[in-house]
């Protein structure tokens, strides 16, 4: 054992590792249950996401008083690499809601997964995933960390996959919807190997960063490399401290769905709602903003390199990504993708944070800010995401001029939705949406970044536009009048009715918790940023430097709580009035012909994944073709029979000698001792 | 003097008592009927007693620490003796558990598993041998009891021509040992082996070429069990035709043997001598290697197959011991070798006996489509070539990746170290050429039929032990690298004079 500094069960933190370490057992498990009933399956994958769960429980208090587990054991002895477990508070805190919320999920699967075939293949992964999500937050190395980040992204690829027969209900995108030559929508295999695709790209940025790292530091440790710093003294020196730093950034771009990698998150849609909630909501894209949170404190800590570069690509990337998202998602129509376009949207307000609390004075504020907003996302998403499968799931349809009216027909799941996406939009006080965005503006403000006050413009843009989306979401699922397709069902004797209690109390669940964390808000954020300033002072010695609270209305800042509410305000009102009054005939754009330009260039999603289909499939597919008819057509296959030919030739050669013939092999041996004699005595 | 509580002599009472019991069991059982489980069973038991002792010594620190040398005695008990005796019987140990199928439909089972026993008693000793005479002598006892195994099918006229020509070789390859052991003791007045080291440093300069006679003959009588070229002739002929269980125990067991006296005799007595020799060395693990594996590359039968690998893995092992004297980690790169490829060969081999029980065929024709039909020893034999071919991150790769690591370190003082990577290298890659070939024969080809077969318990278990050996300690691989860096003398500069 190395490492010294350990609490937990025996010493030696088995508890920590036991959270990631369960769930890979129960996937192990899964497949010996083939067989078994669909019960059996479902209930053992749920027994051991709650055994993961209470696992991470059982570390919550060392992680709330502020204390850390570190534990490690020997790995590859020959490059001196450790495995280990870092449960320190961030660690901790975003383990629990990890596995919490996947709990959750898991127990609204069983139902939304009822009577779907091949669920062998759909709890393996999903417990697959919490393992190795797990080992992304709980690894003390980013080697592992790297494992974890694989881990996910194949679990990710073979659940938005799922359903590979490609059914046309499973699609995402309306068909027919082509620009410059590319299909919008698509197929959930294709989809799947989307965004294994996009992954990769981040991927290899994340490897060349960490090896470049790990070249000058030789450790991937993130403890030893914040103990010692004389490599990020020789990487400045040679100008790659910051290209690595970014390039490790790059990794997260990828997972988290951020510009310019952010298409993948949209058709990832086409996997199981669950999915959608649990990793494509909840928790993996959450794993880029993990990332940086990781590494972002220790490049602060090497304050004295002068790093606030990286930190401006973070927070700028953060909001190109949250505005580019946010107006997408305006004129979405199917219920899923707005969802996902929001979460692209939000992350980026995450990012911004993290980067803003690198270019202050004040590390801590930013730094709570963007883990505050993504513990309330992840609630209030994961939520929605439900909420929406438990619609999905009745209607029968992703398109939402297909549903509508459904308040009266589904009143719990109305309810539960609608808060959620109070939250979502940021309705003042009550919710913890609030709380975090409020948090977000005013470290924007607080920031002495010079570009800080377009940072903070384009924030509170987002703003409306987030309130604008979410209520018309909302209008249009459960507002006006019952559409076609469900006039139709109706009268096909399918009635519309509310999911069963064991699809709507997980996202209840989660929705209450969310507006609970609103109503003690304040006191919730101060309790967080309390940890981390005792965090990260001790940790990473950064210690708060301003003033501290500025002692407003229960703290928050006034400029930042007026832009929100009036974001709110101005975003909720007009969706208000278009889409649940109905007074305003949203339509009505397309009559115009700038606003239809506009509409359209938002529709075809800024025209951005067309480019990246030309610049990635259609341009290097027909060099493909170019090479594979030239180079491997006719110089590789000119020598590969050559040397097929010479080797069978000499293994021929040998065959030959073995005779089979006892003189011949002593003929050979006695020649043998003679050679071997003579070279001796040479 | 030789101490009654030291590894050897323990191991040696445990399994010498089983081995002479089993017979005598058999000799006072009046019923006709077949005794192969309750043998194969006590075997089982004395060998994993045995298994337990030799580890429980060494964990407990009771042994010598790492390659002792000393005048005094003719055998120690050291860590070096203690690895080698470990892979040994976990070689026996699935032999022994693996005939308990393989065997059943034979006859004289009593004498079959007390040879088994008595021969891994001499292996076990070779490992612990310090003088010549003990060394001889373990090497007889675990050289006789083998071939009689080979000649086991006494009907099967393949087995018996096997038998015949491991017998001539082997009858040769002992009196060419004995004469280069009476040539050192002429030479040194000692049969010790360290005496004799000590006193072949100090050799007056003109009978210098007199010793590195004698090592030269050393070099072929043990290479005739580790199957170096040009001593290798026989091998594949012998491993293919004896019984497979047998061929698992020449292949994985007595092939190890050779190493162990082959470190213990030739590498650290050349150091006395004239460090040049480890050029020769390295000529004879190129040719090893390559002709090993461009044996196995047409040949029509697995186990022919596997004989000529094992041919080309003796290569590899040779590569640590031919950069011994120049770079630090050449002798713990054998050694780790060692044991990975003990487990690797005999996994593939028992593969290979579960397909002969099984469904009665032994060429790869026969393995067309065996993933359907015998999944467990399909998927087993795959992670086993795949193993031996070098493939990350399966216990081989690691092995190889030192041992072609220990050979380009050695560069810094030697101009040849690096090409023995190099030829390394390309051997990995050209073993692929046949290891693929029948992995692609049991999943890609379509077989007679899909009908899954029924795989017997015994051999499935040791299989799976296989499996998980090489998969663990192929991610996980510190345990078995600390060990065998533990046995190893290390810096061998430092161990002898130097001439």
């Amino acid at each position: 054992m190395v490492g010294t500094e350990t609490i937990g069960f025996a010493g030696l933190g088995v508890n920590a590792w036991l959270i990631w370490m369960i769930p890979f057992i129960g996937a192990a498990l899964i497949p010996a249950l083939k067989n078994k009933s669909e019960r059996v399956k479902s209930y053992i994958a749920v027994g051991f996401s709650f055994l993961s769960a209470f696992f991470a429980l059982s570390i919550l208090p060392i992680g709330l008083a502020g204390n850390e587990i570190h534990s490690q054991i020997p790995w590859f002895s020959a490059l001196n690499l450790n495995a280990g477990v870092l449960a320190d508070p961030l660690g901790i805190i975003m383990s629990n809601l990890v596995a919490w919320i996947s709990a959750s999920i898991f127990v609204y699967s069983i139902s939304y997964m009822h009577g779907e075939r091949s669920l062998t293949r759909y709890w393996f992964f999903m417990l697959f995933f919490i393992g190795s999500m797990q080992l992304i937050v709980l690894s003390d190395n980013l080697l592992m960390v790297f494992f974890g980040w694989e881990g996910v992204g194949l679990a990710s690829f073979a659940l938005i996959g799922f359903w590979y027969t490609d059914r046309k209900k499973d699609y995402v995108g309306r068909e027919g919807h082509v620009v410059w030559g590319i299909p919008m929508w698509a197929s959930p295999t294709h989809s799947g190997i989307k965004a294994f695709l996009f992954n990769r790209v981040g991927d290899i940025m994340m490897l060349s960063g960490m090896f470049m790292i790990f070249a000058y530091a030789g450790t991937f440790g993130f403890k030893e490399l914040l103990s010692d710093q004389s490599w990020a003294q020789e990487m400045m020196q040679q100008n790659l401290l910051v290209p690595a730093a970014v390039l490790l950034f790059g990794g997260a771009i990828g997972k988290s769905a951020q510009f310019p990698l952010n298409e993948w998150l949209l058709e990832a849609m086409t996997g199981p709602t669950s999915v959608s909630a649990l990793i494509h909501a909840a928790t993996m894209v959450k794993a880029g903003v993990f990332l940086v949170a990781r590494i972002g404190p220790l490049f602060f800590a090497l304050a004295v390199f002068n790093v606030s570069l990286f930190f401006e690509v973070v927070a700028w990337v953060g909001a190109i990504t949250a505005f580019l998202l946010a107006t997408q998602a305006l004129v979405n129509q199917e219920i899923k993708k707005v969802l996902a376009y929001s979460t692209g949207s939000q992350i980026g307000y995450m990012m911004m944070a993290l980067g803003i609390a690198g270019l202050s004075t004040n590390f801590v504020d930013g730094y709570t800010a963007g883990f505050f907003h993504m513990i309330s996302h992840a609630l209030f998403k994961a939520s929605l995401f439900m909420a929406a499968g438990a619609i999905l799931h009745t209607v029968g349809s992703r398109f939402m001029y297909d549903m509508g009216g459904l308040r009266k027909n589904m009143k719990k799941t109305y309810i539960f939705m609608l808060l959620a996406s109070l939250s979502l939009a940021g309705a003042p006080l009550i919710t913890s949406g609030f709380w975090s965005k409020d948090a977000i503006f005013a470290s924007l403000l607080e920031s002495s970044y010079s570009l800080s006050p377009y940072l903070f413009t384009i924030a509170v843009v987002i703003a409306v536009m987030t309130a604008f989306y979410t209520f018309r979401m909302v209008g249009l699922v459960f507002f006006g009048k019952p559409s076609k397709n469900m006039a139709n069902m109706e009268s096909k004797g399918q009635r519309i009715h509310e999911v069963s209690k064991m699809m709507w109390i997980p996202f209840a669940i989660l929705a209450i918790s969310s507006i609970a964390i609103g109503f003690v808000g304040f006191a919730f954020e101060a309790q967080i940023h309390g940890l981390f300033a005792h965090y990260l002072s001790n940790t990473f010695g950064i210690s708060e430097r301003g003033e501290g609270d500025d002692g407003g209305f229960l703290g928050l800042n006034p400029i930042a709580a007026i832009s929100s509410v009036g974001a709110f305000g101005v975003g909720g009102y007009l969706g208000y009035l278009f889409y649940i009054q109905r007074k305003a005939d949203p339509e009505k754009i397309r009559e115009n012909v700038v606003s239809r330009a506009m509409w359209q260039f938002l529709h075809n999603r800024w025209y951005l994944n067309s480019l990246l289909y030309w610049i990635g499939v259609v341009i290097p597919l027909a060099f493909y073709r170019l090479t594979y008819k030239y180079f491997e057509g006719i110089f590789i296959n000119g020598i590969n029979p050559a040397l097929q030919y010479s080797m069978v030739f000499m293994s021929k050669v040998v065959k030959v000698t073995q005779t089979g013939n006892i003189q011949t092999y002593l003929y050979v041996f006695s020649a043998g001792i003679i050679v071997i004699a003579m070279l001796l005595l040479m | 003097m030789v101490d009654i509580f030291s590894t050897p002599s323990l191991v040696t009472i445990v399994l010498g008592t089983v081995a002479l019991l089993i017979p005598v069991i058999d000799a006072l059982n009046k019923e006709k009927s077949s005794k192969n489980k309750v043998y194969s069973g006590i075997a089982f038991g004395s060998l994993v007693l045995a298994l337990v002792i030799v580890i429980a010594r060494i964990v407990s620190g009771e042994t010598l620490p790492a390659l002792s040398l000393s005048s005094d005695g003719v055998i120690t008990d050291d860590v070096f003796g203690g690895f080698f005796s470990i892979a040994f019987l976990i070689v026996s140990i699935m032999v022994t558990v693996s005939s308990w199928s393989y065997m059943k439909n034979k006859s004289n089972h009593a004498a079959y598993y007390s040879l088994i026993l008595l021969s891994s008693i001499g292996m076990i000793l070779i490992g612990y041998s310090t003088d010549f005479v003990m060394l001889l002598v373990s090497w007889e006892l675990m050289s006789i009891p083998t071939y009689a195994l080979a000649a086991f099918s006494k009907k099967d006229p393949i087995s018996n021509e096997s038998a015949v020509k491991y017998f001539l070789f082997g009858a040769l390859s002992t009196s060419i040992i004995i004469l280069a052991m009476g040539i050192v003791y002429g030479l040194t007045g000692t049969t010790n082996i360290y005496d004799s080291i000590v006193a072949l440093s100090e050799l007056k300069t003109e009978l210098i070429p007199f010793g590195l006679l004698a090592v030269g003959l050393f070099v072929a009588g043990f290479g005739f069990k580790m199957g170096l070229v040009p001593f290798h002739m026989w091998l594949p002929d012998t491993y293919s035709g004896a019984p497979t269980t047998v061929g698992t125990l020449l292949a994985a067991g007595t092939k190890k043997a050779g190493f162990a006296a082959a470190i213990r005799v030739i590498v650290i007595g050349l150091i006395a001598l004239n460090v040049q020799w480890a050029f020769v060395l390295a000529i004879i693990a190129i040719f090893t290697m390559t002709i090993g594996n461009l044996g196995a590359l047409t040949q029509r039968s697995v186990p022919r197959i596997l004989a000529y690998s094992s041919v080309a893995q003796a290569g590899y092992i040779l590569i640590g011991l031919a950069v011994a004297p120049f770079a630090a980690q050449g002798i713990d790169a054998s050694l780790f070798h060692v044991m990975n490829h003990a487990v690797m060969k005999s996994g593939a081999f028992i593969a290979a006996a579960a397909v002969i029980v099984v469904i009665s065929g032994y060429t790869l024709d026969k393995y067309k489509g065996l993933g359907y039909r015998m999944p467990i020893t399909a998927i087993v034999m795959t992670i086993s070539l795949l193993a031996l071919a070098g493939i990350p991150p399966l216990n081989g790769f690691w092995s190889k990746l030192l041992l072609f690591g220990s050979a380009i370190d050695s560069g810094q003082l030697i101009w040849w170290g690096p090409y023995l990577a190099i030829a390394g290298i390309l051997n990995s890659a050209l073993s692929l050429g046949y290891y693929a070939l029948i992995i692609r024969k049991m999943y890609l080809d379509e077989g007679e039929n899909r009908v899954r077969q029924k795989e017997p318990k015994s051999l499935v278990a040791v299989l799976i032990f296989a499996l998980g050996f090489m998969v663990i300690f192929g991610i996980w691989y510190g345990p078995i690298l600390d060990f065998a860096s533990m046995a190893s003398p290390g810096d061998l500069t430092q161990l002898v004079p130097v001439r």
